[in-house]
């Protein structure tokens, strides 16, 4: 029976190496992205410039009230049939992008809320010491708010990374898709083969996890806010 | 109109809209009663985590690490194909019941993250306060504690009823006919994407907004207005 | 005069149109490209997956390598679920679609079928000891059948077992084998080959008496390449004439010669 599964998990083992990497490249550029363009969000929202606050809550409220499948789909399959020829992407480039934007939703309101965190004082403080708004934003703001973000930014991490499973619909060969192609060879093992992506995966995820405990304990963490 | 009709036939999703309605039914059937069973599940993990007896965090700190670090997908299977061996009466159960458990399983961890979130910004005075009139433990978490742990832990809420409700799309793996199988089910029919998915987007669009506009109602009328005024 | 004009233009850009097209058909593309870009989906042993060295293979995809030897291209596949197929079709991200796809009356109204390329029999399965006997002791209240979600499976259920309960299975053949296999199902229907290969897997599963249906395979492209289409169903009835057609299927399909090569 052990021999059985050890010789599955051997003869398997290439195969979601490979989707794996895969996984772990999507995932990385999906958050780094993700991250930068939900950082630019965040910051602006957080500085309440009339018109733009309302059209940044309903980008914010759009990608997190739909399902991220269907976001992909929108950009890998909806968007070339408007005839616009650079909006036709290959599998990679729409699974980047849509994972990015995705990401971003998060990551905005994430920093926003962490910029809210930051003690009204401060930022008085440095407007009587004479420094512009984007200095105070700069100097005094940002420092603080970004260690607030750590904390959750990794939890949104690790759901960034589990949902890199929904790729294989644009064609992306990742960590599940890799797995569910092993089901089809040995179809009887199909939860011992889960079971495998399942500790693949908790392997990537966890440490990500714990970094965030650790971190909490030492800054502490932003507690969200209210989108609107 | 006719660019419309190019690009979104909804004469044809009219001709679906009893199999969208299905699937809205059991989508919301799913998430409503996931979600109060994963906040009440949540209160209790979070009561755990904040306990001083290793014997009982430890247990219950793997499960909550099990739930983050894997993918919704595998816990369903699990759920599905486990449970009737470990527990016999399970066997009879719904697909349905089957949804919910494993739904309500994967959610109330981060429930139960964000309300320990909230139980520790309470401030530590009004506990000992709390206590120095009197009251048992259970009174101070029911009238001290939690409507205050609960006013303040409602948009994060929020974002978590929010995935769960998208996360009940999964539960198609087990044969629920939920609101993306009806989609997938035009789709696979009439061969319309556009109409397919467009739709699926704006189903759930739709319940987000409602729970979203519910939540701010709960807010005021939980805490009060001199409490939100007095927030930042 | 500005609609003189404007007549003007749009006979020149016609025109041009036309002459653009003339030039350039997809058939052209696929050759100045150098590349058979072929939308695949790997739902199982015998038609499309992938082999114990990793290379993707099967009755599909062996026609689909055939076509671009002959056309003196390279194959470039592109792995898809079975729910973005004919979308990434529609999108022009492949030139056709290699798969177990039956031409519905409604996927004809979107796509442009090749002639059938091989036929798929359709059979239920149930568990050794349960006591049906053909597909029809399997039209019974009370009893649930599994099939893959949305696929022409589930309607041979609503069509041949009416009686029975239809279970729809989001997670492709294999969650419906596992199903079936773990108790949770008394009956599933898919077709003879994926049944075959299951019923040699898991130990206690038998086919059912009966074929259920004997549904047409084809290829699909875009609903406009009318060339691709001709050149697909004159590629049929040449490796008709040939045998080469006939020796894949009974390699792939009719035999489990398959088996030692690939498994």
């Amino acid at each position: 029976m052990v021999e059985r599964y050890w010789n599955i998990v051997v003869a398997l083992a290439p195969f979601l190496w490979k989707g794996f990497l895969e996984t772990l490249i999507v995932s990385l550029v999906g958050v780094v992205a993700g991250s930068l363009l939900g950082f630019l969000i965040g910051v602006i929202r957080s500085q309440r410039v009339a018109g733009l606050t309302g059209l940044l809550g309903a980008y914010i409220h759009c990608l997190r009230g739909t399902p991220f499948l269907v976001q992909l789909y929108l950009f890998y399959f909806v968007l070339p049939n408007t005839g616009i020829s650079w909006l036709s992407w290959d599998s990679r480039t729409a699974a980047f992008v849509a994972l990015s934007i995705y990401t971003s939703s998060y990551v905005a309101e994430i920093v926003a809320s962490a910029i809210d965190a930051v003690p009204v004082g401060q930022s008085e403080a440095a407007t009587a010491v004479g420094m512009t708004r984007l200095q105070r934003l700069w100097h005094v703001v940002l420092p603080q708010a970004l260690k607030l973000t750590v904390a959750p930014m990794s939890g949104v991490y690790v759901m960034i990374i589990k949902s890199t499973a929904i790729l294989s619909v644009v064609g992306i060969s990742e960590l599940t898709r890799q797995g569910e192609i092993a089901i089809l060879r040995y179809p009887r093992d199909i939860l011992f083969i889960y079971g495998v992506i399942a500790a693949i995966y908790f392997l990537y995820c966890y440490p990500v996890l714990r970094f965030a405990r650790w971190m909490e304990k030492r800054v502490g963490s932003a507690r969200p806010t209210e989108l609107d | 109109m006719s660019w419309i009709l190019d690009f979104y036939n909804y004469k044809i999703v009219a001709q679906y809209l009893d199999r969208f309605a299905t699937g809205m039914a059991a989508t919301l059937t799913a998430a409503g009663i996931s979600l109060v069973l994963s906040v009440l599940l949540g209160i209790l993990i979070a009561l755990v985590m904040l306990s001083k007896k290793a014997w009982l965090r430890r247990p219950v700190a793997a499960y909550v690490a099990f739930i983050r670090a894997t993918p919704l997908l595998v816990q369903i299977y699990l759920v599905y194909y486990g449970l009737p061996a470990l527990l016999p009466f399970a066997k009879s159960w719904s697909d349905m019941a089957f949804g919910v458990a494993a739904l309500t399983l994967n959610s109330a961890p981060y429930m139960g993250e964000i309300i320990r979130a909230g139980i520790e910004s309470v401030p530590r005075g009004q506990f000992e306060a709390a206590k120095g009139l009197g009251m048992t433990y259970p009174q101070r978490l029911r009238y001290v504690v939690l409507p205050q742990a609960f006013a303040i832990t409602l948009p994060p809420l929020l974002g978590q009823t929010a995935v769960l409700i998208k996360d009940t799309s999964l539960l198609s793996i087990i044969t629920v006919f939920e609101f993306t199988s009806a989609g997938i089910l035009l789709n696979s029919e009439r061969v319309r994407p556009n109409e397919s998915f467009l739709t699926i987007a704006l189903g759930y669009l739709a319940i987000y907004l409602v729970v979203l506009l519910l939540t701010n109602k709960a807010r005021a009328a939980l805490a009060g207005p001199a409490w939100n005024a007095g927030g930042r | 005069m500005l609609n003189l004009r404007k007549t003007f233009l749009g006979v020149v850009a016609a025109c041009l149109g036309i002459a653009g097209a003339a030039k350039a058909d997809e058939m052209d593309e696929i050759l100045k490209r150098g590349e058979l870009r072929v939308a695949v989906q790997s739902q199982g042993a015998p038609v499309s997956f992938v082999n114990k060295k990793g290379e993707r293979t099967g009755l599909a995809v062996e026609l689909a390598k055939m076509m671009a030897t002959d056309l003196g291209v390279k194959v470039v596949f592109q792995d898809y679920d079975w729910k973005g197929l004919i979308p990434a079709l529609q999108a022009g991200k492949v030139d056709m679609i290699a798969a177990d796809m039956t031409p519905t009356p409604q996927r004809a109204a979107q796509l442009l079928f090749s002639r059938p390329m091989f036929y798929q029999e359709t059979v239920a399965v149930a568990l050794k000891d349960s006591p049906a006997k053909s597909f029809q002791d399997l039209n019974k209240s009370g009893l649930n059948l599994g099939a893959t979600q949305a696929s022409s499976y589930g309607e041979a259920i609503k069509r041949f077992m009416p009686q029975a309960t239809l279970k729809e299975f989001a997670g492709g053949t294999a969650a419906v084998a596992q199903a079936l296999s773990a108790g949770r199902l008394d009956g599933a229907v898919s077709d003879l080959g994926n049944v075959s290969n299951f019923v040699r897997e898991f130990g206690n599963l038998k086919i059912l008496d009966g074929v259920i249906t004997r549904e047409p395979l084809a290829f699909a492209v875009q609903a406009n390449h009318f060339h691709l289409k001709h050149w697909l169903d004159n590629y049929v009835e040449l490796i008709t004439a040939d045998r080469r057609l006939d020796k894949q299927v009974e390699y792939w399909w009719n035999s489990s010669a398959w088996e030692k090569d690939h498994k």
